[in-house]
């Protein structure tokens, strides 16, 4: 405990040394390149993005996609509508369809390295699991967009007007939005089943995006509020502005950081409500697939054919934890008080610049 | 600012009826509540059809019904609140009545556990910033974040269930286990107290070497199978708890508080015996009562006695020492049941379940059984619970913490010759509590509404499965008690949140904005 | 840390001390007497004869709390339970059946009583619609006001037959019942006792068990009330019958009145929404005895993978549900846990439309209507033929159960004794002649008669397929399968799913559906509303008057032997139209703690408890 307390006070003393390494770094520079110069810092947020981005392409390339009459081949040479044989050889005795993905060398008695004929494995009757997984993935990674931009618009919206203007459209905006808050998700996905079923997963996510912008329209409204009363709304008033003019021009560039990291939340979290809701039989449903469709209906296999429980699994994970880490970067660089870590060669060299300058 | 809560109550009540009436009449139209019969081959399918339609009114539109419904609740301003029945002829009243108790049961302790720990965590990572630990923690809590529940829970079933009680049988820990746990361990610490490299080590080894003696000391007496502390065990741990709260409370250098709290350590261990006679013959929830009422007097009297001026932090100090020193001698009383507790027919041997809330073959009378055994059934589902939610507690406390950190105020604290803990304890942890506080309130107002699919997959009959039961047979008169209780209580939170605020924080004030 | 590891220490010190003065004391297990069964769904009242509370659990502990004079053992016989009484037919004509029903003397309600011949009579009440408006309880034909006694019985088969009302023999001990005709399978509708003495009493507001001659007094008072067709006192007791059993909850403050029966187990306690838990009746002497188990419990876990998790736990000692083939793979590897396949009451089949479905006023004109005459017929042909069943079994129903067969006869099922004789006369071979290329192969020429540009996936016929929820796995599995299999003969079939599909089972849109039926008990006309051109349960708009009269048949008891000959001559009318084909049995699995002796599933209800008196450790 004695420790931590004296090397506590030691950062503190350092402050001035710090932000004389900060103000270095930043003269010159504006807000945005400030913002993208720390994001590039942060290595969690930077990897991710390399990761999901990778993902992405990985993902959508892979099937079969039609844009609109045009048919582009994916790269991988199965559909999730093909049905070969199940396969069995490889396989432990008594499983079929078991995947044929190695990382084992030859000589140490694996299948060598590669992906082979299904790398995830087969299905129940037969269909290629890695495309099914794909097929999944673009579903989750499409529900997580529709949902972040209609949930990130309407909030937006919603809050800014409600934050902006204040009086009864406040009032009212913010009662609709307790309104809202009370619909649980699972009776949308429910009537959205039952009637819609069939107009396919995109309709599905726009609906749970129509009912998911409340958090978000909350916080906007608070950041609204608080920036109304600074001093360059003031003076932007002063100079003649229009209301419009106030609100995209000078507020909402400032209350960007809080929407954005918001909205990375709001995705990191569509895909896990996507994940419930297919499990509780509300979600997507058959003959498409999504990856939360794929862990529930293969929830038993754990103990038997695992690949078909992990595979989706670790897809599921990989895309949210890639977001959140996103909006932890976004976060970090967004936020003027918040500091990167300071490396040990800029306290050094700092030192010698401020005793200089002294 | 009574005319504010009134105010805001009315509008609450406009808003529960405009999404009552809209949920009721999505639910409607959810589906199909005659779907069994249509497909009945019994000769009579269509007199069933006839009753079901008679007994769910069917024939009236539903959003008539919905009137029909908000009768009975409206009913309630006369003291005879009418929530229909269920499709299987119970009164949902009766239904609901059972299923809270049960959903408190399971979402407070996971709640309190992620809190504390999740706040906890928070603020070592904040006061940690970019070290090692906060690295690890903020994987760990955004990976937390990513993990579906039910895939959660099928891997904790697996392992710290059927596993477990299958090395029950036989509670020797694999030379494997004990290496594989010990470096596991031993990186753990190392990363939390960080330090210069040769320091790591150190801790390394010290803390890799004394996990793997005591595992192998566990295992070889076959601890998991007659666990127990003993009053030697307990005592040292008290000392140990007497130092830590003391620390935190008004730290080490104030003496009165130390010895206080060191006292109470000392009449922990003389009434060791006492008490275990107490828990054998006069068991029950009074006992633990008075005990507690007892334990915050004596506090008080060692308090007084110890500290001539500024008594309060010293009874402080004293009170919570006494309180987690009765947790752990509760403790070691579980530990010393946990046998004769699986040698029951009931459990046989296996103690850890995966379902259920209790065990309906354990006889009733014990005490000590009954409630172990409500633990035990708490444990998995309070874990998966706690796993996905702390991260969240984590991720706010840091960050409101390390805002408060940059705070003026701060500044003014260290500024003025504070020591380190007073200006966190005191100054910073103070103000970061503010707006957790009114976060918890919504958030357990929330998980009121049941973890349907924590429920789910534990077997437990609380909001949530009602919740999930009621929409998958189109129950509407459950669905809209489950969602008139929940929805009530969530924008009350919402109130209360806004009131405490208000309360706490001086600069805010209720009514405006 | 310095804390941190001293305190390691002591612990330490402490746990030695433990391993001194304990002295690990030997686990001896006695022979378990408590069997734990899971159920999937909830106790929600003890009488399941209503409407609402006509679900599985409820029937389950029904059934192991009382007994009556038959039940379906686990190769679907009815079978006498001699022990509690016998019945005979004493009059034999086409308009003047009668048979009596008998009670052995001395049999005993759990409270000492003896069962009579009016305890029976209370049956009559709940299947009889004019009974129940003669006697001023209500019409259970309104659609408005519910009828005294919520029963779910009326309207069956005893409703439409019964003649007057049961008559008592002069010892009491035996009812007669009359029928207007010799009505088929009339085993199935005899009546079963009821402790009329116990709703008397609690119609009159008693809490507490009676003497037996207070007992006796009350039962008195109730067959007086049912001759006389006492309004007042038949309602009091209505409302006790259908409201007051409904509880989930069950301690030492429940009505003991509620729980007086006669079967081999006594409700003991039940936890809302958790478990009920029976114990051994003492007094029991109504059907064979037992042999050792001494408490039943049913413990509610909804969800599959829970389930069998328990189980691998040692939680539940049985398990029965239609898992999915993971499920069943994890089971057999649990140790100690013994995997019974088999199969469920309910068959798969798939059906095409020709028409549009009685109640529907949409039009049909898809590839299948019976209005295009031979054209709809071929393609109907082709459908079936090309339908994948033997790869659907082979890939989804024999991980489940390794016994599975393609069923194919749509009256029987292969665990019936007719089946055998059926297949084959039927006219199925030409659905199962040569192997699925081929069959797909003649499929495909068929269609080229009307498409001739039709080959492998030209997609020529579009046909609508109409399948279970869609986040039914298997059938979404079976729905993939039948979208590839028909492709290759031309076939593009429309898979995507439907909510709440059943409600959609009768609309022209769709060309093609497959579900299951599930018949609850077996009868000679068990089919008929299926097929029959105004059978309820017709939803293909099928309409065949040499079918009709053969059906019609049926609706009178026959010998065995005339039954098989007309289910034959129906089903090569069915084939010959390429009307419907059956596809499998639903499986089931039961997995049962090695131990336990003597559990035999059984496909139809009250499937795994039906034997209870034969378990034992």
């Amino acid at each position: 405990m004695a420790r931590k307390n004296k090397k506590a006070v030691e950062t503190t003393t350092q402050d001035g040394g710090e932000n004389a390494i900060f103000n270095k770094e930043t003269e010159g520079l504006s807000q945005g390149q400030i913002v993208l110069r720390r994001f590039v810092r942060h290595r969690g947020a930077m990897t991710s993005l390399f990761v999901i981005i990778g993902l992405i392409l990985f993902v959508f390339s892979a099937l079969d996609q039609k844009i609109g009459p045009i048919k582009v081949p994916g790269w991988w040479h199965y559909n999730t509508e093909d049905l070969p044989e199940l396969r069995s050889d490889g396989c432990k005795e008594g499983l079929v369809g078991c995947p044929t993905f190695s990382l084992r060398p030859k000589f140490l008695g694996g299948a060598g390295f590669g992906l082979g004929e299904h790398p995830f494995g087969q299905d129940d009757i037969g269909r290629d699991y890695f495309a099914l997984v794909m097929r999944g993935a673009q579903r989750s990674i499409m529900v997580m967009f529709v949902i972040g931009i209609i949930g990130g618009t309407l909030g937006t919206i919603i809050g800014a007007i409600s934050g902006f203007y204040r009086g009864w459209i406040d009032a009212v905006l913010m009662r609709f939005t307790d309104f809202i808050i009370t619909i649980p998700a699972i009776i949308i996905g429910s009537v959205v089943g039952y009637h819609f079923g069939n107009l396919g997963v995109g309709f599905l996510a726009f609906y749970l995006g129509l009912f998911a912008w409340t958090g978000l329209s909350r916080l906007v409204r608070g950041e609204f509020l608080t920036l109304r009363e600074r001093e360059f709304v003031d003076a932007a008033r002063v100079a003649g502005a229009s209301n419009r003019r106030i609100i995209f021009k000078h507020i909402l560039p400032n209350a960007v950081g809080v929407i954005i990291v918001s909205v990375t939340l709001l995705m990191s979290g569509a895909i896990l409500l996507e994940t419930a809701l297919s499990y509780l039989g509300f979600g997507v449903v058959a003959p498409d697939v999504s990856l939360g469709l794929l862990i529930s209906q293969y929830q038993d296999s754990f103990t038997t054919r695992p690949w078909l429980f992990w595979y989706p699994g670790l897809f599921i994970i990989t895309i949210a934890l890639s977001i959140n880490f996103i909006g932890d970067g976004l976060r970090d660089a967004f936020d003027p008080r918040q500091r990167r870590r300071i490396t040990k060669k800029e306290r050094e060299s700092a030192k010698v610049v401020t005793k200089a300058g002294a | 600012m009574l005319a504010y809560i009134f105010r805001r109550l009315g509008i609450l009540s406009v808003i529960l009826f405009g999404s009552s009436f809209i949920l009721y009449n999505l639910a409607a139209i959810s589906g199909d509540p005659l779907e069994a019969l249509r497909t009945s081959s019994e000769p009579n399918a269509k007199q069933q059809i006839l009753a079901l339609t008679r007994s769910l009114q069917l024939d009236v539109p539903p959003p008539l019904r919905y009137f029909l419904w908000l009768k009975g609740i409206l009913a309630g301003f006369t003291g005879h609140i009418d929530f229909g029945k269920t499709r299987d002829a119970q009164l949902v009243s009766s239904a609901i009545a059972t299923a809270i108790p049960t959903t408190i049961r399971l979402v407070f302790l996971a709640t309190i556990t992620a809190i504390v720990l999740g706040i906890t965590i928070g603020i070592v990572t904040a006061l940690r910033q970019y070290s090692r630990f906060d690295y690890a923690m903020t994987f760990v809590s955004f990976l937390m974040f990513s993990l579906p529940i039910f895939w959660v829970a099928v891997l904790l079933k697996e392992f710290l269930a059927i596993q477990f009680n299958n090395f029950l049988a036989n509670p020797q820990i694999p030379i494997k286990w004990t290496i594989g746990l010990s470096i596991a361990t031993g990186i753990i610490w190392a990363a939390v107290i960080s330090g210069d490299r040769k320091r790591v080590w150190q801790i390394f080894g010290v803390v890799a070497v004394a996990n793997a003696a005591l595992l192998t000391l566990l295992s070889v007496t076959s601890w998991f199978i007659k666990p127990g502390l003993g009053p030697i065990v307990v005592f040292g741990m008290s000392i140990g708890i007497a130092y830590g709260v003391t620390q935190l409370s008004t730290g080490l250098q104030n003496k009165a508080a130390l010895r206080s709290a060191q006292t109470m350590a000392v009449i922990a261990l003389v009434l060791y015996y006492p008490n275990q006679w107490l828990f054998d013959h006069h068991a029950g929830w009074l006992l633990i009562l008075v005990q507690l009422v007892a334990t915050i007097g004596i506090a008080f009297a060692v308090g007084l006695k110890f500290a001539k001026i500024d008594r309060a932090p010293t009874i402080r100090t004293a009170a919570i020492t006494g309180f987690l020193i009765g947790i752990i001698t509760l403790l070691d009383k579980f530990m010393q049941t946990w046998n004769p507790y699986m040698s029951t027919d009931a459990v046989n041997f296996r103690p850890i379940p995966t379902t259920g809330q209790v065990n309906s073959l354990l006889e009733p009378g014990n005490f000590w059984f009954t409630t172990l055994d409500i633990l035990v059934h708490m444990i998995l589902p309070t874990i998966a619970l706690t796993l996905i939610s702390f991260a969240g507690y984590i991720r706010y406390s840091r960050g409101t913490l390390l805002e408060v950190l940059n705070q003026d105020y701060i500044r003014t604290a260290r500024a003025k010759g504070l020591n380190e803990r007073t200006v966190i304890m005191r100054h910073a942890f103070r103000n970061t509590m503010i707006p957790l506080t009114t976060i918890m309130v919504v958030d357990f107002a929330g998980l009121i509404g049941g973890a349907i699919i924590t429920e789910r997959v534990f077997g437990w009959i609380g909001m949530g499965t009602l919740f999930n039961k009621a929409i998958n047979s189109f129950d509407l008169n459950l669905l809209m008690a489950v969602f008139f209780i929940t929805a009530s209580l969530s924008v009350l939170a919402n109130l209360v949140a806004d009131l405490l605020y208000s309360a706490l924080d001086p600069r805010i004030r209720a009514g405006k904005g | 840390m310095k804390l941190n590891r001293s305190a390691k220490i002591a612990f330490a010190v402490a746990s030695v001390t433990a391993l001194v003065l304990g002295v690990a004391a030997p686990a001896v297990a006695a022979t378990r007497t408590t069997v734990v069964i899971v159920a999937s769904n909830a106790l929600t009242s003890l009488n399941p004869g209503t409407p609402d509370t006509n679900l599985v659990t409820n029937s389950d502990v029904a059934y192991l709390s009382g007994s009556g004079f038959t039940y379906y053992d686990n190769k679907k016989a009815l079978i006498r339970n001699t022990t509690f009484g016998t019945f005979k037919v004493v009059k034999n004509s086409n308009t003047d059946f009668r048979v009596q029903y008998t009670v052995n003397p001395g049999r005993l309600w759990s409270d000492g009583t003896p069962i009579t011949g009016e305890d029976l009579l209370l049956s009559h009440i709940l299947s009889s619609s004019d009974y129940s408006k003669a006697a001023g309880l209500g019409d259970p034909g309104d659609t408005k006001v519910v009828p005294a006694f919520n029963a779910g019985g009326y309207t069956g088969v005893y409703d439409n037959s019964i003649v007057g009302e049961p008559t008592l023999s002069s010892d009491h001990m035996s009812v007669t019942l009359r029928f207007n005709k010799k009505i088929p399978d009339w085993e199935l509708y005899g009546p079963g006792p009821s402790p009329v003495h116990a709703l008397v009493l609690m119609a009159e507001g008693k809490t507490k068990l009676g003497t037996i001659a207070e007992n006796e007094a009350a039962r008195d008072r109730f067959v007086k009330a049912f001759q006389t067709k006492d309004t007042a006192t038949l309602k009091k007791i209505g409302k006790v019958w259908s409201e007051d059993f409904n509880i989930n909850t069950i301690n030492d403050s429940t009505n003991p009145l509620l729980l007086v029966s006669n079967g081999g187990f006594l409700v003991d306690s039940a936890v809302a929404d958790q478990s009920v838990t029976l114990k051994l009746n003492p007094k029991y002497n109504s059907g064979p005895k037992t042999s050792g188990i001494e408490t039943i419990v049913f413990k509610f876990i909804s969800d599959g993978t829970a389930a069998a998790q328990a189980l691998a736990n040692k939680e539940i000692d049985v398990y029965q549900g239609q898992p999915t083939a993971d499920a069943v793979a994890q089971l057999k590897a649990i140790k100690g846990v013994t995997v019974i396949g088999g199969t469920s009451a309910c068959y798969e089949h798939v059906d095409l439309r020709v028409g549009v479905a009685s109640g529907e006023t949409d039009t049909y004109n898809g590839p299948f209507a019976a209005s295009s005459g031979q054209k709809g017929k071929d393609l109907r042909t082709a459908f079936l033929l090309a339908y994948p069943r033997d790869e659907i079994i082979e890939k989804l129903i024999k991980p489940i159960n390794s016994n599975a067969v393609v069923v194919n006869s749509l009256f029987t099922l292969p665990d019936e004794a007719a089946y055998a004789k059926i297949v084959g006369p039927n006219g199925v071979s030409k659905y199962t002649a040569g192997t699925q290329e081929k069959r797909t192969a003649t499929a495909l020429s068929l269609v080229k008669k009307y498409y001739p540009s039709a080959k492998a996936g030209s997609g020529s016929v579009k046909v609508t397929l109409l399948w279970g929820q869609p986040s039914n796995q298997r059938r979404a599995s079976e729905a993939a399968l039948v979208k590839a299999a028909l492709a290759k003969a031309g076939f593009d079939v429309n898979t995507t799913g439907t909510s709440g599909w059943s409600g959609h089972l009768g609309e022209s849109k769709f060309d093609a559906q497959f579900f299951a039926w599930c018949p609850s008990t077996v009868t000679q006309t068990g089919t008929n509303a299926n097929f029959q051109s105004d059978g309820g349960n017709n939803f293909l708009g099928y309409n065949n008057p040499a079918l009709d009269t053969i059906l019609h048949s049926l609706e009178v008891k026959l010998p065995d032997s005339q039954i098989t000959a007309k289910y034959i001559q129906a089903e090569r009318l069915l084939m010959a139209d390429a009307i419907s084909l059956p596809i499998f049995q639903h499986p089931a699995a039961t997995a049962v703690n090695s131990d336990l002796v003597g559990i035999k599933p059984a496909p139809l209800t009250p499937n795994l408890v039906w034997n209870y008196w034969e378990w034992h450790y």
